[in-house]
């Protein structure tokens, strides 16, 4: 049983079934062992209604105002991007759910060399509600995009859900930038499931930072799947209250001469919860690859917790390798001494 | 530079400061001394802005400004350093990162542009030097690790860089082997000038034959009970506090 299952019901197709004979994952899935679902089980979500919007952003699981000169019109996905989304849908019971519950998928290009920047606003659903959308964005070879990614902190008290699932298909030198900020309001549930595939050359590189949300569950997959690609993704999560925020992040090396950095800071107050996983695989032809992955976290209170996990698969023997993973309690001399250095 | 008027303070209901007098100005050492549980350490935290202490008379002066009523980090843009006598370990957060936005924070409140990653290097390299610590000290998380001289030593490094005009030293030789005392010691000297003045808490005169203080002041039972100049320190090595604290 899941509160998706009325607007799961209405659906005629095969993803709805699945998503309803799977359910909603429980603590014994190991991606999702610490995500509070009771919100998510417990609401009886129904079809979210659209707001009107100024400039490009994302209402109700729709898109409004897509920048004309970027939108694919009518567009159909390509082999490699279907593939793509039904690896992520079929990833567990609530990317299902979303899958079968999309209201959109827009599709985006930037044409070969072209440079773009593009602001996307994410809307809060009122109380109950529940949107869901899907973004492809195609950066053509040698082509650049930066995408800024905001969310609208509203009044709305009760549970609200919103969630966007982003592929960035980066072709032969072409480049993301995605920068996150993430402060909406403490009644929402927000998902987001970001997948990159990048070729050969191509560059990712996101900053998200989050401080609102009840809820806020971020997956990041980026595969460098082309010699010479590479990424650096940066994240700060601040938790405080019941707020739960949960990272899950997955570089795969599939290729050799690739790069990845990764450098993810936490603070937790009150009865706050956060949980970072960060998973870097090399695999085995991917030599000469190099990664770095740095995760550190702070308790502010004795009632938050952190759940980090870093993971480190390697199966090439020519790769440059580190990683670090701390969590630290900082207690009241720690704040002063902080204050004292002006550090704070 | 500073001025503290018949300053009393508790914590919880046990008074600790019984009316502190004392003027420090520009460019003056001034060393406390006196035996354990006299208030030394509870009046350079208050003066540093711990919240614990509830001051319950007097009042504290600095350039002109009631110090009491500064938050710590306003205490700290005011040019007040405090190097604690326990300096805790900070895990999750690196010695570089904490003095780069230290300096940074200090620059911007004196109207300064930020240092770059590489200026900044430049500077806390000069001042490793000075205090003979490594440069891998800068990437271990504050004082996580360290020895109890290292941790003084980062003290006086944080210092070196911050430049404060009053420096609140508490117990800074506390912990120090021989060599350790002399590198400290002459980390303090460098810093002296005639704008810049310190507060130096210590148990020892050994502090003191490398830092030559201007004043020494005798603290017990919550008063200072006597003033003199550095010879004042040389008597107190010889004869103990029993006379004084009895006078």
């Amino acid at each position: 049983m899941s509160g998706f299952d009325t607007l799961l019901a209405k659906q005629n197709s095969k993803l709805a079934l699945d998503a309803q004979a799977l359910g909603l994952p429980t603590k014994r899935v190991e991606s999702w062992k610490y995500v509070p679902t009771r919100a998510l089980t417990r609401t009886s979500w129904v079809e979210a209604t659209p707001r009107s919007a100024s400039g490009f952003a994302l209402t109700a699981g729709r898109f409004t105002q897509a920048p004309r000169g970027l939108q694919v019109q009518g567009a159909s996905l390509t082999e490699t991007e279907s593939a793509r989304l039904d690896a992520l849908y079929h990833a567990q019971g609530f990317a299902l759910t979303h899958g079968a519950l999309e209201s959109e998928c827009l599709v985006l290009r930037v044409a070969k060399t072209d440079t773009q920047t593009l602001s996307l606003t994410r809307l809060a659903n009122q109380a109950c509600e529940a949107g869901f959308a899907t973004l492809v964005i195609r950066v053509e070879a040698g082509a650049h995009l930066t995408l800024l990614e905001t969310f609208e902190h509203s009044e709305t008290m009760d549970a609200n859900l919103d969630s966007l699932c982003i592929l960035w298909m980066l072709e032969r030198d072409a480049s993301g930038t995605h920068v996150r900020y993430q402060a909406a309001n403490d009644s929402a549930q927000t998902f987001t499931s970001i997948d990159v595939q990048t070729a050969e050359n191509a560059r990712y590189t996101m900053q998200s930072v989050d401080f609102g949300s009840k809820l806020a569950r971020t997956d990041i997959q980026v595969t460098l799947g082309g010699r010479g690609a590479n990424t650096e993704l940066h994240g700060l999560a601040v938790t405080n209250g019941s707020q739960y925020h949960d990272t899950h992040l997955s570089v795969d090396h599939a290729v050799g001469d690739t790069q990845s950095a990764m450098a993810f800071r936490t603070m937790v107050d009150g009865k706050g919860e956060a949980t970072f996983n960060g998973r870097v695989l090399i695999r085995k032809d991917a030599q000469r690859s190099a990664t770095e992955q740095s995760v550190a976290n702070l308790l502010l209170s004795d009632t938050g917790r952190i759940n980090p996990k870093p993971e480190l698969e390697i199966y090439a023997d020519d790769v440059t390798a580190s990683h670090g993973c701390t969590v630290g309690n900082f207690n009241q001399t720690g704040s002063f001494i902080c204050r004292s250095r002006r550090s704070l | 530079m500073l001025s503290i008027r018949n300053l009393h303070a508790k914590i919880n209901e046990t008074p600790i400061l019984k009316g502190i007098n004392l003027e420090i100005n520009p460019g003056e050492v001034h060393a406390i001394m006196g035996p354990n549980g006299a208030g030394k350490s509870t009046l350079t935290s208050i003066l540093a802005g711990r919240d614990e202490y509830e001051v319950t008379a007097g009042e504290v002066v600095y350039q002109g400004q009631n110090l009491l009523e500064l938050e710590p980090e306003e205490r700290a843009w005011a040019g007040l350093f405090l190097s604690f006598q326990y300096p805790v370990e900070i895990p999750g957060v690196k010695n570089i990162y904490l003095l780069k936005a230290a300096v940074n924070a200090m620059r911007e409140h004196r109207d300064l542009p930020e240092l770059k990653a590489a200026e900044f290097l430049k500077l806390v390299r000069e001042k490793l030097k000075i205090m003979q610590m490594d440069e891998a000290f800068l990437h271990r998380n504050v004082n996580e690790g360290f020895s109890g001289g290292e941790k003084k030593r980062n003290e006086i490094l944080q210092m070196q860089l911050l430049e404060p005009t009053l420096a609140l030293l508490d117990e800074t030789d506390s912990g120090l082997d021989v060599d350790a005392l002399r590198i400290v010691g002459e980390g303090i000297n460098r810093m002296r000038s005639p704008e810049r003045s310190v507060l130096l808490v210590t148990h020892y005169q050994r502090l003191l034959d490398t830092v030559k203080p201007d004043f020494v002041h005798v603290l017990a039972d919550g008063q200072i009970k006597l003033s003199g100049d550095y010879t004042l320190a040389l008597r107190l090595e010889k004869e103990g506090y029993e006379g004084i604290e009895a006078a």
